[in-house]
C-alpha cells in the first residue's frame, strides 16, 4: 500500500514535470532553441501569484483572490516568455540568420535566467514563502490511496493540454506553418508563411504552460522561493530527454517516468540517491540513443 | 612513367544522385592539368574524393603509383597531397600566418612552439613569394576576398604537397591579382609541384595548363592538350548545347 | 592587505582557474554545461585527503587534479559521441551524475557537505591561479593550441591538414577537467567547505557565461570574465552599503551580470576579448581597407 502511494505521489510530481517537460520539447522541437528561461517563467507565475494573493509587505501585496492572481501570473509569465523571443530569439535571427545554427539563444535564455532569478530575490528576498491556497490540503481518497487535488489537476490538465496542442500541430492552418517553420524557416518564409508573426505562438504557449506549471507546483506543495524553478527544470529536461527530443507526448511519458523514478527512489534508499538513476540514465541514453525512449520528433533540425 | 594522379572508373553517388560516374583520367606528373566543366559536372566532387573527404562507391585512386583509394585523410596528407577550397575556408579567427602553418600541421608535433623563428621564417617567406608579405599578424577575416583566396594557395603550399588541387583559385579576383596568381604557380609547378587546377576562367587556364580534362553530368568527355579542347564537339555541345563557334567562355566564367 | 581584500582575491583566483577549465573545451568548440562536476571531483578528492588521511596539502591537491583529469578522459570518449544541443545536455547529465555520486558517499559527508581544516591562503591560490593562466597561454601558442583552434574553425578542413579530431578534443576536455579539479582542490581548502547543493546547475551556468562573456577567442577572455563575475557584483554590494536607498543593489548585483550577458549576446557574442581587438591594441597593424566581401 505504501508503495502504491508512492507511485501515486510519483506520478503526480511527473504530472507537473511533464508540463514543464513539454515547455522544453516543444521550443527544442519547433525552434531548435534550449530554452533555458523555462525555470523562470515557472518562478515567475508561482511568484506572482503568490505575491498577489497573500497580504503582506512585500511588493505587490494586495491580497487578491487567487484565481485573478493567477492570471496575473500567467499572463506574467507570457508577457517575459514574448519578450525573451523578440531579444533571443528574434533579434538572434535577424542578426545572424539562422538563430538555430548558433548556441546564442541558449546562452542569452541563461542571461535572463540570472536576470529573472534575481530579479525575484530583489523583489521578494530569498526565502522562501508559504503559498496559501483554498484547496491546497485536500486530497481524494480512492481506494485507499491519497490523491492530491492539485496534482490530479496537473496531470488531468497536463493530458488535455497536450491533446489540444496535437490537434493544433495536425489539425490546424498555424499548425501547419508551426510544423514547416521547424523544418526549414527559410523556406517556410519563401511559401509565404510569416515567420515572424507565428514563432511567438511557440514563445506564448511556453509561457503558458510553465505558468500552469509553476503555479500547480506552488499549489501542491506550499512553498515558493526564486529559485524553485532550477531543481523542477533540470528534472524537466531529464524527462524530455528520455521522451525524445521535439516529441511532446514523449515529453509527457518521461515527465511522469521521472517523477516516478524519483519519488520512489527517494522513498527506498532516501533522498540522496536519486540523482544517479536519473541522470545516469539520461546520459546513458544521450550517448547511445539520443533520439530517446519513444524517438525524437521527425520535425525541426536535430542539430544545434 | 607513373602518373601524379590516377582515376580508374570512379563513381560515387549521393542519395540516390550518381554524382560521378566512371571517371577515369591521368593527370602527367608535374604537369599543370586543369579540370573544367559545366556548374554542377562534379569537379569539386572529384577534389573531394581525392583528398579523401568521401568514400568513392567504385574504382580506385592511385597517386604516384600508390593506390589510395581506401587511404584515411590523414595518410593522404602524408602522401603529398594539398587542396584549396572553392569557397574560401580559412580559419576565421586565426592570423594569416597561422593559417598558413596549419598548412604544415602534419609534419609537427603536438607541443612544438608555433610561433618558433623557424617555422615563422618559413611561413613569411611562403608569405612573400606569394607577394601577400605585409599581412602576417591580421586575423583573416578581416582580411579581403582577393588576399584569402591566395592565402589559401599559400596555406596548401606549405604543406609541401606532390600534388596540389586548386578549387577555383582565381574566382573573384582582379586582373593583377589573377596574374599574381599565375606567376605563384608557374613558380610551384616549376618545383615540380604536380598542378591540378578547377577553373571557370578559361583565358587563366589557357594560359597557364598544358593538359585538360573536362566533366559533364559526373563523366569524362574530354582529356587532352588546351588547343584542342575547344574543337572537341562533345566539349561544345556540354558548353553550348549546340556545335558552334565558341567554345568554353572565351571571356571569363562560364 | 585586509582579510575582506584577500578573501575577495582569493575567490577571484579561484574563478579564474574555474575559468580555464571552461575555456579549454570551448576553444575547441565544446561547451561545458557540467563545470560543477570537475570542481567537485577536485574538491571531494583533495578535501577528503587532506581531512579523512591527513595527507599533505600539495600531495591532496595534485591529486585532486589528477583523479578530475582522469574523470574527465573516461567520460570524453563517450560524450564526444554527441553532438550540438545532445552534448550540451551530456555535459549537464555529467555534472548531476557526479552530484549524485558524491551525495551518496557518507564518508565525505553526503548531503551535509565535506569540512577540511587544512587551509589554503592567498599565498597558495594566487600563485596557482597564475600558473594556470601562463600554463594554458603557453598551451594555447603550441601546435596542439592550433589544432584546438583550427578545429573550433573548421573541423573538416582542420582534419584535411592533420589535426586529429578526436584526439584533440578528448585532449581539450581532459586538461579542462584536470584545471577544474585543480580549482575546486583550492575552493575547498580556501572555504574549508565543500557541498554539492552550493556547487551545482547555477554554478557551472555561472562559469559558462563568464567564460563566454570574456571571450573564447583568445587566452585572455577567461580572465578579463572571471574579474567581471567577480568584482562587479561585489562592488554593486559595496555601493549599495554607502546609502540605503541604493539597498536593492545587493540583491540585485547578479542581475547586472545576467543583463550584460544577454545584451552581450545581442551586441558582442564573441566575448568582450576577440583577436581582432588584440591585433589592434598590441600590434597597430593597418586594417587593409575590406574592398570586397569578408566572412562574418
Amino acid at each position: 500500500m505504501e508503495l502504491l502511494q508512492q507511485i501515486v505521489n510519483g506520478l503526480m510530481l511527473g504530472g507537473i514535470l511533464a508540463f514543464v517537460a513539454v515547455a522544453f520539447t516543444l521550443t527544442i522541437g519547433m525552434l531548435n532553441f534550449l530554452n533555458f528561461t523555462i525555470p523562470a517563467l515557472f518562478m515567475v507565475a508561482g511568484m506572482v501569484t503568490w505575491a498577489l494573493s497573500s497580504a503582506g509587505p512585500h511588493f505587490g501585496g494586495f491580497g487578491w483572490h487567487w484565481v485573478p492572481a493567477a492570471l496575473a501570473g500567467i499572463a506574467a509569465a507570457v508577457l517575459a516568455s514574448l519578450l525573451i523571443e523578440r531579444v533571443t530569439y528574434r533579434y538572434m535571427k535577424a542578426r545572424f540568420g539562422d538563430a538555430t545554427e548558433h548556441a546564442l539563444p541558449l546562452v542569452s535564455s541563461l542571461g535572463f535566467l540570472i536576470v529573472f532569478e534575481h530579479l525575484a530575490m530583489t523583489l521578494w528576498g530569498a526565502d522562501p514563502q508559504r503559498f496559501e491556497l483554498p484547496f491546497e490540503n485536500t486530497s481524494i481518497e480512492f481506494a485507499g490511496l491519497l490523491f492530491g487535488v492539485p496534482h490530479l489537476i496537473a496531470l488531468a490538465l497536463a493530458i488535455v493540454l497536450v491533446m489540444l496542442l496535437n490537434a493544433l500541430l495536425t489539425r490546424t492552418q498555424l499548425g501547419r506553418a508551426l510544423r514547416a517553420i521547424a523544418e526549414n524557416p527559410n523556406a517556410a518564409t519563401l511559401m509565404g508563411i510569416e515567420v515572424q508573426r507565428i514563432v511567438p505562438v511557440v514563445f506564448v504557449i511556453t509561457g503558458a504552460l510553465s505558468a500552469f506549471a509553476g503555479i500547480l507546483y506552488a499549489a501542491s506543495y506550499g512553498t515558493v522561493t526564486p529559485f524553485m524553478g532550477d531543481a523542477i527544470a533540470t528534472d524537466a529536461i531529464a524527462g524530455m530527454v528520455l521522451g525524445g527530443l521535439g516529441n511532446i507526448w514523449g515529453a509527457i511519458a518521461g515527465g511522469l517516468l521521472v517523477g516516478l523514478v524519483k519519488v520512489l527512489a527517494i522513498s527506498t534508499f532516501g533522498a540522496e540517491i536519486e540523482k544517479i538513476p536519473v541522470w545516469g540514465l539520461l546520459l546513458l541514453i544521450l550517448i547511445v540513443r539520443p533520439s530517446g525512449l519513444f524517438g525524437a520528433s521527425k520535425i525541426g533540425k536535430g542539430k544545434f | 612513367m607513373t602518373a601524379a594522379l590516377r582515376l580508374q572508373g570512379v563513381s560515387k553517388s549521393f542519395g540516390g544522385l550518381k554524382v560521378i560516374d566512371d571517371v577515369g583520367f591521368e593527370v602527367p606528373v608535374g604537369s599543370r592539368t586543369a579540370l573544367i566543366g559545366p556548374n554542377g559536372a562534379g569537379k569539386s566532387t572529384v577534389f573531394n574524393l581525392v583528398s579523401g573527404v568521401y568514400p568513392i562507391d567504385a574504382g580506385r585512386i592511385e597517386v604516384l603509383g600508390q593506390d589510395i583509394t581506401h587511404h584515411s585523410i590523414t595518410d593522404r596528407v602524408r602522401l603529398g597531397i594539398a587542396r584549396s577550397f572553392q569557397n574560401i575556408r580559412l580559419m576565421p579567427h586565426l592570423s594569416t600566418l597561422e593559417n598558413v602553418m596549419l598548412g604544415e600541421h602534419h609534419r609537427s608535433h603536438a607541443l612544438q612552439w608555433v610561433s618558433g623563428a623557424k617555422a615563422t621564417a618559413r611561413a613569411r617567406e611562403a608569405l612573400e613569394a606569394a607577394g601577400l608579405g605585409t599581412y602576417p599578424g591580421q586575423v583573416v577575416a578581416d582580411l579581403p576576398y582577393g588576399i584569402q583566396k591566395r592565402i589559401e594557395v599559400v596555406r596548401a603550399l606549405m604543406a609541401q604537397p606532390r600534388v596540389l588541387l586548386l578549387d577555383e583559385p582565381a574566382a573573384g579576383l582582379n586582373e593583377v591579382e589573377t596574374a599574381e596568381l599565375r606567376r605563384l604557380l608557374e613558380q610551384v609547378s616549376a618545383t615540380g609541384i604536380t598542378l591540378v587546377v578547377v577553373e571557370h576562367d578559361m583565358p587563366f587556364v589557357r594560359e597557364l595548363c598544358n593538359h585538360v580534362v573536362v566533366l559533364n553530368f559526373g563523366r569524362k568527355i574530354f582529356e587532352g592538350t588546351p588547343e584542342a579542347v575547344h574543337r572537341d564537339p562533345a566539349v561544345l555541345e556540354a558548353y553550348l548545347g549546340t556545335p558552334g563557334e565558341t567554345g568554353p567562355g572565351e571571356g571569363g566564367s562560364a | 592587505m585586509s582579510g575582506y581584500l584577500s578573501g575577495l582575491i582569493a575567490l577571484l583566483a579561484i574563478n579564474v582557474i574555474v575559468a580555464y577549465s571552461v575555456f579549454v573545451p570551448a576553444a575547441a568548440g565544446l561547451l561545458n554545461l557540467g563545470a560543477a562536476g570537475f570542481v567537485l571531483v577536485g574538491a571531494y578528492t583533495a578535501g577528503g585527503l587532506t581531512a579523512l588521511l591527513e595527507w599533505p596539502l600539495p600531495v591532496a591537491v595534485a591529486c585532486g587534479a589528477l583523479m578530475a583529469g582522469a574523470v574527465a578522459f573516461a567520460i570524453a570518449f563517450p560524450i564526444l559521441r554527441t553532438r550540438g544541443i545532445y552534448m550540451v545536455l551530456a555535459t549537464f547529465a555529467f555534472a548531476e551524475v557526479v552530484a549524485g555520486v558524491l551525495l551518496n558517499i557518507p564518508a565525505l559527508g553526503g548531503a551535509a557537505g565535506l569540512t577540511v581544516m587544512d587551509y589554503a591562503g592567498l599565498p597558495v591560490v594566487l600563485p596557482t591561479a597564475a600558473a594556470v593562466v601562463i600554463f594554458v597561454a603557453w598551451l594555447m601558442r603550441t601546435r596542439f593550441g592550433l589544432s584546438v583552434r583550427a578545429l573550433h574553425d573548421d573541423e573538416s578542413v582542420a582534419h584535411l591538414f592533420g589535426v586529429n579530431l578526436r584526439m584533440t578534443q578528448v585532449a581539450a576536455l581532459t586538461i579542462g577537467g584536470a584545471i577544474g579539479g585543480l580549482g575546486g582542490a583550492m575552493l575547498v581548502h580556501q572555504f574549508n567547505f565543500i557541498d554539492v547543493q552550493g556547487t551545482g546547475v547555477l554554478f557551472s551556468i555561472y562559469v559558462l557565461l563568464y567564460v563566454l562573456m570574456g571571450g573564447t577567442q583568445t587566452v585572455w577572455g577567461p580572465l578579463v570574465g572571471a574579474i567581471f563575475f567577480t568584482l562587479v557584483p561585489e562592488g554593486l554590494r559595496r555601493l549599495s552599503e554607502t546609502s540605503p536607498s541604493l539597498a536593492f543593489l545587493e540583491e540585485g548585483r547578479y542581475m547586472v551580470f545576467g543583463v550584460a550577458v544577454v545584451l552581450l549576446m545581442m551586441w558582442r557574442p564573441q566575448g568582450l576579448v576577440t583577436r581582432t581587438m588584440l591585433e589592434r591594441l598590441f600590434h597597430r597593424v593597418p586594417v587593409a581597407p575590406a574592398t570586397t566581401e569578408t566572412r562574418p
